[in-house]
């Protein structure tokens, strides 16, 4: 009789884990957690279409109707359209050559692929100007032959390049080098050629990650601010992307164009971040 | 088709896999490569492949007198069955079988009617009929193991290899496919090469057994030599120790 009593009470609380915490701790962490950043993201996005609409509609299809706004979108486009394709092949070579490959100094180029994490962009285009500007290291001869690279598409190119070059190379090699070579190595015992085998057996093997590396190299190269000012001079309706006219019309106090124009590179952010979420969730499953 | 291996070593870095091997192998016949881990009876087999180069020198490998020392994996066509299969996931069981024909060079690649026979009939071979639409995902080991012989059969090579066929498989499911193996060798007489640790696979399949130990050919022989005759300790010993 005394035994069951005292089981009773043990079997009546629910197990508890041991790594379980506190209520209080568990409000604590979340509210911070989902405080900072409601803070920090969320708020400034709605303030960005609140002021792009201020005007309502009307004002805000009229900030587009403007040259030098539509010059801006269109050479973004441009230099997003040249800067993703060449930033997807060099990032498939790169990590083919990590992942694939074993040499000296393997270590040292794969932290070479991530140093546009931990160079300012500013130096990216300062090195640039230093190299290809008037004064700079290429510059006379460039001079020369006419040909134009600072204060023009091809540096803005150029440091873009720079800039967003690391991420297709980084989401690509850990995952190449973690599903290893068996597959591609069956299909060359099989009779494929070097193109049968990458196009039939490694691609359908990293679609998603390298659709996700595009993804965000595609945002980053059209959001890319830093570098573009230093080498493309903010010449208006010439070398202004769309970040770098923001600038300009915040500081002429042309608040809701600035506001309307942001707006796009936000909506631009929120569709890549639901891509990456399809993206990631895809590469989960495969 | 033979294969003669001729003064081949490889070494990794420092370590030294492979010590100047030489092995014939006759057409037709069914040979294993036995060692423990570490032997270099798998980096034998894919060099014999080409999916591995011996170190550069006097070595050379010739399949039917025909020297291809330096040609690349694609151009030898070994079939080649790997020990965690290598199927390829994003594909169903037909596909993974066809891949070899329809990579062919247009000039060469069957139509697609006989693409589809010879899948339909290879399934039939490996009694995997109506598996045709799964993913390799949605298959047992066995039926892995299987499929991936199938895929090596499919284009018709001279020459198969296999690496530790069964080691990724529970006893019963291995002796079952052991004398599947056995059997389809009797009917094909495709020359076949296979590599296992497992002494009493390589005595039950093989026409001749190599034993390898660091890199070096111990001894050859059919499996009643080898038994009778050890060459040297390490044979009397490898073979005894696997059999208690």
């Amino acid at each position: 009789m005394a035994a069951i009593i005292d089981i009773a009470p043990a079997h009546s609380s629910r197990p508890r884990k041991a790594t379980s915490d506190s209520l209080a701790a568990r409000v604590l962490i979340i509210g911070t957690a989902v405080g900072f950043m409601g803070l920090m993201f969320v708020l400034p996005l709605v303030v960005i279409f609140q002021e792009a609409f201020r005007k309502g509609w009307e004002g805000f299809i009229e900030a587009f109707d403007d040259r030098a706004t539509m010059h801006a979108i269109w050479l973004t486009l441009k230099v997003a359209a040249i800067t993703v394709p060449l930033n997807t092949l060099f990032g498939l070579a790169a990590a083919w050559c990590v992942s694939r490959f074993q040499f000296r100094g393997k270590r040292f180029l794969t932290s070479l692929i991530e140093l546009p994490l931990w160079v300012s962009p500013v130096i990216a285009g300062m090195v640039y100007v230093l190299l290809f500007g008037a004064q700079g290291l290429f510059g006379p001869a460039l001079k020369e032959h006419g040909i134009k690279i600072i204060f023009a598409l091809p540096g803005i190119v150029l440091s873009t390049v720079f800039v967003t070059f690391t991420f297709v190379a980084r989401i690509l090699a850990p995952q190449m080098e973690a599903q290893g070579q068996a597959e591609e190595e069956a299909a060359m015992t099989l009779g494929a050629n070097g193109f049968q085998m990458f196009w039939r057996v490694t691609l359908p093997k990293i679609k998603w990650g390298l659709l996700y590396g595009i993804i965000l190299c595609n945002a980053r190269s059209m959001g890319e601010f830093g570098a573009a000012s230093v080498v493309s001079g903010h010449i208006r309706n010439k070398t202004n992307t769309v970040p770098l006219h923001i600038e300009v019309l915040y500081n002429e106090y042309q608040f809701v164009p600035a506001f309307a124009v942001a707006s796009m590179l936000a909506l631009l952010a929120l569709v890549t971040l639901i891509l990456k979420t399809l993206t990631t969730t895809r590469r989960g499953a495969a | 088709m033979s294969i003669h291996i001729h003064h081949i070593s490889k070494s990794f870095g420092s370590f030294q896999a492979l010590k100047n091997v030489d092995l014939e192998v006759k057409t037709g016949e069914l040979v294993a490569l036995l060692g423990p881990s570490g032997s270099g009876k798998t980096t034998l087999l894919r060099i014999i492949a080409g999916l591995e180069f011996a170190d550069a020198g006097e070595g050379s490998i010739q399949f039917h007198g025909t020297d291809v020392t330096n040609r690349s994996a694609y151009e030898r066509k070994a079939g080649f069955v790997f020990q965690n299969y290598a199927l390829f996931n994003h594909m169903t069981v037909a596909e993974n079988i066809a891949f070899g024909l329809r990579v062919m060079p247009r000039a060469k690649r069957p139509d697609r009617e006989d693409i589809d026979n010879s899948v339909t009939q290879l399934l039939r071979r490996i009694a995997l009929e109506g598996y045709g639409d799964r993913y390799p995902s949605q298959l047992s080991g066995g039926q892995k193991q299987r499929v991936a012989l199938a895929r090596a059969l499919a284009v018709g090579p001279q020459v198969l290899l296999l690496d530790e066929p069964f080691g990724a498989l529970d006893a019963k499911v291995r002796k079952t496919l052991r004398k599947w193996l056995r059997q389809f060798h009797n009917e094909t007489k495709v020359t076949t090469l296979f590599v296992t640790h497992d002494q009493d696979e390589a005595f039950e399949l093989a026409d001749r057994v190599v034993v390898l130990h660091e890199g070096d050919i111990q001894q050859i022989g059919s499996p009643q030599q080898l038994r009778d005759h050890p060459k040297n300790e390490f044979v009397a010993d490898f073979l005894d120790c696997v059999m208690i």
